[in-house]
């Protein structure tokens, strides 16, 4: 790419002193002809780039094995993996372990973003492996174990901190407010379903709660997944309202939603891009309303 | 989290590069905050003197006005106080859930309009310690 | 129903008030910075001007509201962050202790002060 640049100005430069009386139309065609003429060059350069260089794509993972007198100190392995078009980050991490080092240890399961096995620290942010293209990261490509969680092995981190806190705030639909008729069905408005949509993504990946500051530091504070997991129900008009306000009370606890800093680091990360702190801001607000209602 | 295996600068690793606005947003609000609240206690030590006399109180402010260190931490304090003020009202529309999509652009937009205000400012602050 | 909302949870309280005295000093603080460093200039302060200004009621009761407004967000900011990084327990119980009584201290000092250049309360 670096060779292109000054082709250009040379080019650019002989066009304008050749032709200096020219038509304007003439000098318009013109310009577009070499503007596509260029395109195309670069084009076929940046290809013939992408065949040298992403040849192999190079991964510096990070290893850990407590049981192993030999890999008890942390430590990165390198790992070169020849690329192939669509590869994603978890592809290049079995093609390692399939080929090179069979003790390479990592969670995974559907490989298509839905089971949230996979999320790990890549390139300094927590990342979904299965739908992070190699092609979209900078080489070397460095894969650690999500922060602020155990490791246990490898690229495998503790989790039960992270299923505690989903688990507090019930994450599961529960009513005492049912329909007339004894048959009739439990029925939402598609208002209301647009509303919860977002939030019902989550996959449990445990990525949000990776990067959040504000978890890191204080154990009780319930984290942006549990948030959003109590914001779908919190919000689903077919719990009532008595649940709503058991609900409310969990949250608006001193490390519920309060804690939240709105760095926006867990909308970052989201790999189902769900809004956590637009929905983390709107309990806040409905905790609030709720409570002045009174006064 | 849970008490995490040490791995220390693994654990940090490129963290702070990879901070995303909203997270320098924090940081910086955090840190001026503490600026301010330290200086609310300094700023209430110093104007108290009036309690002696009159006069201290008019000498302090005036000897301590004569000091181009004094006048230059004056502007700083400025930078400080306009970037908590306009991160802060960034805040407050976050939290009334407006514009979170450009969350991002209103923290640079703050920034710079700090940068512009501190600027324009400076002949004010430092108007007379020279002379 | 009201005992059970007159239990408003701490947590929203503070973080309620933190917002409304953060609106409330952005005006004020801009208006403090204004008036002190642009209209007046720092360097030509003196006991006379202060009292001046101190001596309207509308000056001082905004100045004594400023004061404490200011004391609570600041204060409570500082206690917000501490608690973030997980303090907890005695601890927690010691820095509000402590918070507490600074923020007193503080507090008293600034009114007497201010009543020092309105010499009492400007009626």
């Amino acid at each position: 790419m670096s060779t292109q640049l000054p082709d250009q100005v040379e080019e650019e430069s002989t066009e304008t002193d050749a032709e200096p009386t020219a038509a304007p139309q003439e000098r318009r065609l013109a310009s577009k002809r070499d503007r596509a003429g260029e395109a195309d060059r670069r084009r076929q350069a940046e290809e013939a780039d992408k065949a040298l260089d992403d040849d192999t794509y190079h991964l510096k993972v990070f290893r850990y094995d407590p049981e192993i007198a030999g890999k008890k100190e942390p430590r990165f392995d390198d790992f070169h993996v020849p690329f192939e078009k669509g590869m994603t980050v978890l592809d290049a991490l079995m093609y390692a372990r399939d080929t090179y080092d069979s003790s390479l240890t990592f969670r995974h399961s559907c490989r298509q973003a839905v089971c949230g096995s996979d999320a790990m620290f890549v390139n300094g942010q927590q990342r979904l492996c299965c739908k992070t293209q190699l092609s979209d990261l900078e080489a070397p490509v460095r894969i650690e174990p999500l922060p602020h969680a155990e490791v246990v092995k490898d690229l495998v981190v503790d989790m039960q901190h992270f299923y505690d806190q989903m688990e507090a705030v019930e994450p599961y639909f529960q009513t005492n407010d049912y329909p007339d008729g004894e048959l009739e069905e439990q029925r939402q408005t598609p208002e209301n379903r647009e509303k919860v949509k977002m939030s019902t993504r989550c996959i449990w990946c445990g990525a949000c709660m990776s990067s959040c500051n504000v978890a890191a530091g204080d154990n009780e504070y319930l984290g942006p997944a549990a948030i959003n997991k109590a914001y779908r129900f919190t919000m689903d008009e077919r719990e009532g309202e008595e649940m709503k306000q058991q609900r409310l009370k969990i949250l608006e606890q001193e490390h519920g939603v309060w804690r939240c800093q709105t760095q926006f680091s867990c909308t970052e990360v989201c790999p189902k891009d769900i809004p956590l702190t637009e929905h983390i801001q709107e309990i806040k607000r409905e905790a609030v309303k709720n409570n002045l209602k009174f006064w | 989290m849970s008490q995490s295996y040490d791995r220390g600068l693994v654990e940090d690793f490129g963290r702070w590069r990879e901070f995303t606005a909203g997270m320098w947003a924090w940081i910086f609000h955090k840190f001026t905050g503490w600026v301010l609240v330290g200086y609310l206690f300094t700023h209430i030590a110093v104007l108290s003197t009036a309690l002696q006399s009159p006069d201290a109180y008019t000498t302090t402010i005036q000897s301590l006005e004569s000091l181009l260190v004094v006048r230059i931490l004056e502007v700083g304090l400025l930078a400080v106080a306009v970037f908590h003020i306009l991160n802060g009202l960034r805040l407050l529309f976050v939290d009334l859930g407006v514009g979170l999509e450009s969350q991002d652009k209103s923290f640079y937009a703050s920034l710079v309009l700090t940068g512009a205000i501190v600027v324009a400012s400076v002949p004010t602050f430092l108007a007379g310690v020279f002379g | 129903m009201a005992e059970r909302y007159s239990s408003f949870k701490v947590g929203g309280r503070r973080w309620l008030w933190q917002r409304i005295t953060a609106a409330f000093l952005v005006a004020v603080l801009a208006f403090h910075f204004f008036l002190l460093h642009f209209v007046n200039h720092a360097d030509e302060v003196t006991f006379g001007m202060s009292q001046g200004r101190m001596q309207e009621l509308t000056y001082f009761s905004l100045m004594i509201l400023f004061l404490l407004t200011a004391t609570f967000h600041g204060v409570n900011g500082v206690y917000n962050a501490l608690v973030n990084q997980g303090l907890s327990g005695t601890q927690e119980t010691a820095v509000k202790a402590v918070l507490g009584v600074a923020s007193i201290v503080l507090i008293v000092q600034g009114v007497r002060t201010a009543l020092a250049w309105a010499g009492g309360v400007p009626i």
